[in-house]
């Protein structure tokens, strides 16, 4: 989803991914973890996250170790919490995965 | 009318928005690299007061030392927050 001056109104639920800043012809990416983007009819634009770091502060090697560790509890997970929560960090993992590679 | 709208898995399973999110950011921040990684753990470090209500009067408050708001069970409780002093925050102090 990309957004520019006079983008209609819109709240979206973010998943975790990148976010890509563009101020002229500097570009900015950004890791966030979940949140909300709020566009508003001025063309402001808010987006809402708990943790939203550069991509560069994020570790490649922690990444495919908790990548591998959550898989494998997702595999092993009994209960529907234990499964949500597998899943929820096979999600972030993939996510920044895809972003430090993509 | 009930809506069809799918819920998502971990509403399904019982888990409220706040614990995805947060569970997603401690994840987020166990990732970083190291000086942002313990900026990062020092600067979300929450401190927790907790006063049980009995017939609408609170009892003693007790402590409980910092850990992660989405274990915490159901109590009506005091909550402050004490934000380490980082760029972003401005060293804000909150108490509700």
């Amino acid at each position: 989803m990309g957004v520019l001056p006079g983008h209609v109104p819109t709240i979206a639920e973010l998943k975790p991914g990148v976010m890509t800043v563009h101020e002229g012809t500097d570009v900015s990416k950004y890791f966030v973890s979940s949140g909300f983007a709020f566009i508003h009819a001025n063309s402001v634009a808010d987006v809402i996250a708990v943790e939203a770091v550069p991509v560069d502060h994020l570790d490649s090697n922690l990444v495919q170790k908790g990548l591998a560790e959550f898989t494998q509890k997702l595999g092993s997970a009994s209960t529907d919490l234990e499964k949500a929560e597998a899943q929820i960090g096979v999600d972030v993992y993939s996510a920044m995965n895809s972003a430090l590679t993509g | 009318m009930a809506s069809t709208a799918a819920v998502p898995f971990w509403r399904s399973a019982g888990m409220t928005y706040i614990s995805y999110s947060n569970i997603c950011a401690n994840i987020v921040r166990n990732c970083l690299k190291e000086p942002h990684k313990s900026d990062a753990l020092a600067r979300e470090k929450v401190h927790f007061t907790v006063t049980k209500w009995s017939e609408g009067k609170p009892e003693k408050p007790s402590k409980i030392p910092a850990l992660n708001p989405h274990m915490i069970g159901f109590y009506v409780f005091h909550v402050m927050y004490s934000i380490a002093h980082s760029p972003r925050s401005g060293g804000c102090f909150l108490r509700r």
